[in-house]
């Protein structure tokens, strides 16, 4: 790997008129990590990741790729996914997989040559003549997906990748994720599902109406939070309260997070939760994203 | 390749491949070849029109038809006497009385076969025939006139053969009972009637024109022009004037034209000269088609471009301008193709279909390949172009649909009106005042400059409007790109004018669109 620091951003602002989209923002995502950029819809996700591609341009602050470079220098290098995307819908599958390859830089032939060989290896291999516009709504997000990868990226940049997904895709989307990181390439994506960060990311960032509220290693994040559990029980939600050294009290009916006093002793809590409902699993771990999230914004979160 | 011409070749790939392409590189040729046709098919799709008169004055009925029959005739036997020459089927299709007299037609020189024309038609027998000839007449006229009464409208179509006699119709009525005839009329037997009235030589008075079609006058003024003839040649008469003082008396004063060269003498005007004043007229519609097409279709498809949201991965790719850049590129390179096909198109019907029809001067086709023409066509169309295609890039970035540039676009498609309108007046005076101040008022100059090239006006204008041109085009470029780098992620609701100016103004790297911040 030819550098260290992915993306950097020290401090950058962003004005839309009379809102305020970002207001110093300082984030370090190193090489080689599945990044999380995590928050409401509206936070400013969309704005920071659109700095990071020099699509737009911060007010004040410093925004660095690529060990500190602009992202105009290296956009060969980079791979985008945005939110709201599409094909040219006249174009041919196999062209169009060509011709962004060749915006990418890729010389002709072996853009013809990834181009095949992408289609090839995801089950495309006969769409290489046909219009985009004949692909399915599935089948058009996956190639949107391969025209994002086919120039191989040091650094892919994916906006919101899950959200319109059918199941199949979606684990699609996480597989190629992974297996980026193991081929040694640095993935940021931002979303505003909690539980997909959780599953795949190395490294987080909370954003919430243009500002960073956390940042970190998933598990430094998480375990910032201090301890909880989570409860799968069938019974009566209501005596899961004043349970001994439980702080408070997350329940879904079915399941409940509780969050833990720093000194609390977990065979207490499981004697008292044996009285009262019938435990099917009791987990201890570190809170959910989600829960850190409402705990430090206050309960602001408007999805 | 640099990404500039990489987005052109896609842009220029994808147009060459839409039916709008190919419907504009035909139109030209094709409303040419229709413009040529249609009325000509028009006039012979024209049903036969029937008509009777009745005369009151007891001459001017029987001397109108041995008018008309005279016409006819020598239609019939000029005809005749070309297929004779060229032989084969076309002449022995011919009915035999019209190959007999065809015969003897083709062995007079000109001055004979009018009067053979007019014996046959049994107007006068013209001594200088011959005796041998004169003797034959009455029976090719019999001949002839048997043929003519029993000959139908379809074989005389079959024939191939123009004549009056095919497009109107003359019915004879027996009764004098003007009440019959407007029934006819009404019940659509007749189109129309004539009434002559008794005495047309001193006046017109009692003549009349009755039909239930007042749009179509062309029967009227045909059988008026003959009657007219066949009266003036009787006032001629009765007042004992010789013809030929006659002829003196009405022949009316023609103004020969001629122009003077840059020698300062006279000379003659040729069909050149007259092709090369009428020329640029030809070159401007042209030149405003291929603009306005272009220009309009680069709209439709950013605001397509937006709309399908193909904008922001290829921005991850290539920078706002460049996209801009390569997206005008390309349609101007489908523009030069489809104004260049029309140049050749025209260039080879004009060089050779005259050639082909044996025609010495081909002076149109040394017109159309006239450098200063040719070059001013393809460089007016290309500055004409860049300066259109970049306001209508700008307004497509901000649009979400067609109806929304709509609005946008009435300010600035106005203007392209100017100089299809001013076309006539410059066209008459291309050095004139008008013309020259309108050559200095963006965006007129391409369209008014090619509209001069009669002129022509002098190398210090070219130089200073295509310095003009350049520079205007430099600035709406520029503007166009500020514009275009903002508008071209925007959604919602396109900003205003006033809006969009003051982007322009705006240093690079600001960002005032309420865009979504998500």
């Amino acid at each position: 790997m030819s550098f260290s620091t992915a993306v950097d951003l020290e401090d950058v602002w962003k004005r839309f008129g009379s809102v305020e989209a970002v207001r110093g923002v300082s984030l370090h995502v190193p090489a080689g990590c599945i990044y999380g950029l995590l928050g409401p819809n509206g936070a400013g996700k969309t704005t920071i990741i659109r700095m990071i591609m020099s699509i737009f341009f911060a007010d004040k602050g410093r925004v660095a790729v690529l060990d500190g470079q602009q992202a105009l220098a290296v956009k060969d290098r980079l791979g985008y996914l945005p939110e709201e995307k599409g094909l040219y819908k006249k174009m041919k599958v196999g062209e169009l997989m060509t011709y962004f390859a060749r915006l990418k830089g890729v010389e002709s032939r072996q853009a013809r040559k990834l181009a095949t060989e992408v289609l090839e290896r995801y089950g495309l291999g006969e769409w290489w003549d046909r219009r985009c516009e004949a692909l399915s709504k599935g089948m058009g997000q996956k190639v949107q997906l391969l025209v994002t990868l086919i120039h191989e990226p040091d650094l892919v940049i994916l906006d919101e990748p899950f959200s319109g997904l059918d199941p199949v895709n979606r684990d699609l989307m996480r597989d190629l994720i992974l297996q980026m990181r193991r081929d040694g390439k640095t993935v940021i994506f931002s979303t505003h599902i909690m539980e997909q960060a959780e599953q795949v990311c190395d490294y987080v960032a909370l954003i919430n109406r243009g500002e960073k509220v956390i940042d970190g290693a998933l598990s430094e994040v998480r375990s910032s939070g201090g301890r909880a559990a989570i409860l799968d029980y069938d019974g009566d939600g209501a005596r899961l309260q004043d349970l001994p050294g439980v702080v408070r009290v997350n329940d879904s009916g079915k399941q409940a997070e509780l969050f833990l006093q720093e000194d609390a002793d977990s065979q207490q809590i499981i004697a008292a939760l044996l009285q009262r409902v019938q435990i099917r699993r009791f987990d201890l771990s570190e809170p959910s994203l989600h829960e850190i999230f409402i705990r430090v914004v206050g309960g602001t979160e408007d999805e | 390749m640099n990404k500039i011409a990489l987005v052109a070749w896609r842009e220029y790939m994808e147009n060459v491949r839409t039916k709008g392409f190919w419907i504009g590189i035909l139109s030209l040729p094709l409303i040419f070849a229709l413009s040529a046709t249609v009325p000509f098919l028009l006039t012979k799709a024209k049903d036969a029109r029937t008509y009777a008169v009745l005369d009151h004055s007891g001459f001017v009925l029987a001397e109108v038809e041995k008018k008309i029959l005279a016409e006819d005739l020598r239609v019939i036997l000029e005809t005749a006497a070309e297929r004779y020459r060229d032989g084969g089927k076309a002449w022995e299709r011919l009915p035999t009385p019209i190959r007999d007299t065809g015969m003897v037609y083709v062995s007079l020189d000109q001055g004979q076969r009018q009067a053979l024309v007019l014996a046959l038609a049994l107007i006068e027998a013209d001594p200088s025939l011959g005796d041998e000839i004169v003797a034959r007449v009455p029976e090719l006229a019999a001949g002839l006139a048997a043929w003519w009464q029993r000959v139908s409208v379809e074989e005389l179509d079959e024939l191939d053969l123009e004549l009056s006699r095919g497009r109107y119709i003359r019915v004879s009525v027996a009764e004098n009972n003007q009440a019959v005839l407007n029934q006819m009329v009404n019940s659509g037997e007749l189109f129309a009637y004539f009434l002559i009235g008794p005495d047309p030589v001193e006046s017109d008075e009692g003549c009349k024109y009755v039909s239930s079609n007042l749009t179509d006058r062309d029967l009227r003024h045909w059988y008026e022009q003959r009657v007219s003839q066949v009266v003036h040649a009787k006032r001629i008469e009765r007042q004992g004037i010789d013809p030929g003082v006659a002829d003196w008396l009405q022949a009316s004063v023609r103004f020969a034209t001629r122009k003077v060269d840059k020698r300062g003498s006279e000379e003659e005007i040729s069909s050149v000269d007259t092709a090369k004043q009428w020329a640029p007229i030809a070159f401007v519609y042209l030149l405003w088609m291929a603009v306005f097409v272009n220009s309009q279709a680069l709209l439709t498809n950013t605001i397509e471009e937006k709309s399908t949201r193909v904008i922001e991965v290829l921005l991850s790719s290539v920078s706002p301008f460049e996209l801009m850049a390569g997206k005008i590129v390309g349609m101007a390179a489908s523009g030069l193709t489809v104004v260049g096909t029309w140049a050749i198109c025209i260039g080879v019907a004009l060089v050779v279909v005259p050639e082909f029809l044996g025609a010495s001067d081909n002076s149109l086709g040394g017109i159309v390949l006239d450098p200063l023409y040719l070059f001013s066509f393809v460089f007016y169309f290309l500055s004409g172009y860049l300066l259109y295609a970049s306001f209508l890039v700008g307004i497509g970035s901000v649009c979400n649909s067609l109806k929304e540039a709509q609005n946008l676009m009435l300010p600035i498609m106005f203007p392209l009106m100017v100089p299809l309108l001013s076309m006539p007046l410059i066209s008459q005076d291309p050095n004139g005042t008008l013309a020259r101040i309108f050559s200095f008022i963006p965006p007129f100059p391409p369209f008014v400059m090619m509209n001069r090239a009669a002129g022509p006006p002098p190398l210090w204008e070219y130089l200073a409007t295509t310095a003009l041109m350049i520079l205007t085009i430099y600035l709406t470029v520029k503007g166009a790109g500020k514009v275009f780098r903002i508008g071209i992620l925007m959604t919602g609701k396109p900003p205003r004018m006033r809006e969009i100016v003051r982007w322009m103004t705006l240093e690079e790297g600001h960002n005032p669109a309420e865009g979504d911040a998500g």
